[in-house]
């Protein structure tokens, strides 16, 4: 396979509501930032993955046809990915086979979703009508009839790891978590609580949406899109050395889908586990020759629905034991000036969740901090689809 | 009263559209809807429904070779045996929790008249995967500790039903009888939802019953804050109940009537429901906004007699935020 690099990144502000622009208007301009940011025109990019998660968000069924000729790629190839939650993340490992195949040289993934342009017109509000939409995802012949939602079911998942682990995931702390993902996203001007502060205490004393999860220990609705632009060596290396960046190297890259049907064993899904995540890290560790992550690995961007699910997927991809989660905090895994850099955009609770485009955000934000820290490695994760089914890890290096 | 809709008549909003400005600029929006009907097939999965609709029995599909048994039989063939064909088996109607199950307090607008409501995976007895299925329990209000993972359950089927995955739901065994128990095909309306398991409290205490004093005071401030408030009046619209509330510091009384809040002490001639709280403190924190009447049912400090009676308490829940609301 030939090496693929990160060569430009670009993403719109993160709002609860666009209601100046479409998602034509956002995806164009996360297209022009990212242009902007590896200094190339759009003709010479070869190919656009499209991450969009839900046709109904966007009230289209190829919500992607209109975008093609808008960002610029009239005539060339482009195909829409969408697994869930994780479509980002899936959609920039096609970007990356794309290019690694040998295919092309240099691909854009583009990842954008509109949310609360649904509307229950009953209360006068979105969020009943966008939880409403999400909830034709669930499986449709068995559980959407029993009110099968987003968070209850992750919450189903979480709920089993607590049957297994009681001592673990304690309130005090996925509150602090809270607050330290709000401190961070006050570095992220695109984050969507940008200038809001939330303590632990406010966390913890939040309403439950759904038990055991806490409105601040939630990830937010967003409207935005997100680029990244892969290159192969060659062109990577022109491309950076142009703009005066580094390349960051894509070095692993993992997936796994899990059964959608809970089971006594791997056959179907274990409740109290998040294997997708287990073994799509495994894979992208082993790819990158990854031995031990806590030790080398310095930025991670994880997709945080929720923050107990945080944690546990902490756990799953080896940064701290099955059960001992809370040593997140308690042993200061991941608290400012610990050896962890845990979304420092803010993460999907406080920088934004524009489900086919928050993996993007999450790449953004992650080069973002290799190339200004001058940090070696980071992963990024995408989770998605009825209880944590699927599960993406994208390793990236900067090399000195 | 006309039949029921795919979609509720009520949620479909008139044709429209509205200018929206952002800054200085004028931003338009119409009114739309993305809504598609259909007459689903249940292919083979029709067997499962119909049994469920039909003989109130439930389905398993069992491998022939590697004797794995799927419940619901979920697919035709065994993807684990070369696809080996899956032979329909009845099964038993108890079994455990899978896990414990998530409570949904806050559904969107398709299964707000059900909640709270919990959705979880019962093992059948000879099950190796979980059947998805709402539970529900007798015995008043359901808590995330009503059901654990390992809670003994069996499934009850609803009089009317549809060959839907509601038409049937899990209960607690132990709150059954002997006779319930071995029953095949138990219905809803055999179950006793009318002795609810009341929490004790202890005998007040003249500090308690002073404590409780102070509370109704509060109460009665509010009640008199929501007569003025549009808002508050929008909320309790429509709305005829009597609540007793049992308190540590003795009994009172909530009336909700003609867009009107009443508090008073003493017992009630007729309650359509009851709440039980050790400490009447809550109902201050609930005032000042530190606990919802919501959070406290969740964590067990509030009881209700009547799972039903949930919309009542979601519904006063709303009052103090409508009050502040209409201040500002």
């Amino acid at each position: 396979m030939r090496e693929v690099a990160i060569v430009g990144a670009g993403i719109t502000t993160c709002k609860g509501r666009w209601v100046e622009r479409t998602y034509y208007g956002l995806s164009q301009m996360a297209v022009k930032a990212a242009l902007e940011d590896a200094c190339i025109p759009v003709k010479d990019v070869d190919a656009v993955v499209y991450g969009i998660y839900n046709d109904i968000f966007e009230l289209s069924a190829i919500p992607e046809h209109p975008l093609q000729g808008i960002v610029g790629m009239a005539n060339k190839p482009g195909l829409r990915v969408t697994t869930g939650g994780a479509t980002g993340a899936y959609a920039m490992l096609t970007g990356y086979s794309l290019i690694a195949s040998g295919l092309y040289d240099v691909v854009m993934c583009l990842g954008v979703e509109k949310a609360t342009d649904c509307f229950d017109f009953t209360s006068q509000t979105s969020t009943p009508e966008v939880i409403k939409t999400i909830g034709w995802s669930g499986d449709t012949f068995y559980e959407r009839e029993l009110g099968w939602t987003a968070s209850d079911s992750y919450a189903e998942v979480v709920l089993a790891y607590m049957d297994e682990y009681p001592e673990d995931l304690e309130d005090g702390v996925s509150a602090k978590i809270s607050e330290i993902l709000c401190e961070q996203a006050q570095n992220n001007p695109y984050a969507q609580r940008y200038g809001e502060r939330v303590t632990a205490e406010m966390a913890m004393n939040s309403r439950y949406v759904v038990y055991p999860f806490k409105l601040l220990e939630t990830c937010v609705y967003t409207e935005g899109a997100g680029a990244v632009i892969f290159a192969c060596k060659d062109k990577a290396k022109a491309i950076c050395k142009n703009a005066g960046v580094p390349p960051i190297w894509v070095t692993g890259l993992g997936a796994s889908n899990e059964h959608h049907v809970a089971g006594k064993d791997l056959r179907h899904k274990l409740m109290h586990r998040i294997m997708s995540d287990h073994l799509a890290a495994q894979a992208a560790y082993k790819m990158a020759g990854i031995k031990d992550p806590l030790k080398e690995i310095q930025v991670i961007e994880l997709h945080d629905a929720f923050i107990k699910q945080l944690q546990i997927t902490m756990a799953e991809m080896g940064f701290t034991e099955l059960g001992r989660s809370d040593n997140l905090v308690k042993e200061g895994l991941m608290v400012p000036g610990g050896p962890l850099l845990v979304n420092p955009s803010g993460g999907l609770t406080y920088g934004g969740h524009f489900v086919g485009g928050s993996n993007m955000f999450s790449c953004w934000s992650a080069r973002r901090e290799l190339i200004n820290r001058g940090l070696h490695r980071g992963l990024i994760h995408g989770t998605g689809s009825t209880i944590a089914q699927f599960g993406c890890v994208m390793i990236i290096e900067r090399r000195s | 009263m006309g039949k029921e809709k795919v979609i509720p008549l009520h949620m479909i909003p008139d044709v429209g559209s509205e200018v929206v400005e952002v800054g200085n600029e004028r931003f338009l929006q119409t009114n739309e809807a993305m809504f598609t009907f259909y007459k689903r097939t249940k292919g083979e999965h029709s067997p499962f429904f119909l049994a469920l609709k039909e003989r109130r029995i439930i389905l398993g599909g069992r491998c022939p070779e590697c004797k794995l048994v799927r419940v619901p039989p979920f697919e035709l063939y065994c993807p684990e045996c070369n696809f080996a064909e899956l032979e329909l088996i009845e099964m038993p109607d108890t079994g455990v929790m899978n896990s414990t199950p998530p409570i949904t307090y806050f559904a969107h607008s398709l299964f707000q008249h059900q909640v709270p409501f919990g959705r979880g995976r019962v093992m059948l007895d000879g099950a190796d995967t979980g059947l998805p299925i709402h539970v529900y329990t007798t015995k008043g209000v359901l808590t995330p500790r009503t059901f654990k993972k390992g809670t003994p359950v069996k499934i009850v089927f609803r009089d009317n039903r549809l060959g839907k995955p509601t038409d049937i739901f899990a209960v607690p065994l132990s709150e059954l009888k002997a006779a319930q128990r071995k029953k095949k095909g138990l219905l809803e309306s055999e179950l006793d939802w009318a002795t609810p398991k009341e929490p004790r409290l202890p005998k007040p205490t003249k500090k308690a019953k002073e404590a409780l004093r102070s509370v109704i005071d509060q109460l009665q401030d509010l009640a008199a804050r929501a007569a003025k408030s549009p808002r508050a009046q929008n909320d309790l619209a429509g709305w005829k109940r009597t609540v007793q509330v049992k308190t540590g510091g003795g009994p009172f009384f909530i009336e909700i009537a003609r867009k009107r809040l009443k508090f008073q002490a003493g017992t009630a001639k007729k309650a359509d429901f009851v709440m039980v709280v050790k400490d009447p403190k809550l109902f201050k924190d609930w005032i000042n906004f530190k606990e919802s009447l919501t959070n406290a049912i969740i964590a067990e400090k509030l009881w209700i007699s009547k799972n039903v009676e949930f919309i009542t308490v979601f519904k006063l829940d709303r009052i103090p935020r409508s009050i502040r609301r209409s201040k500002s």
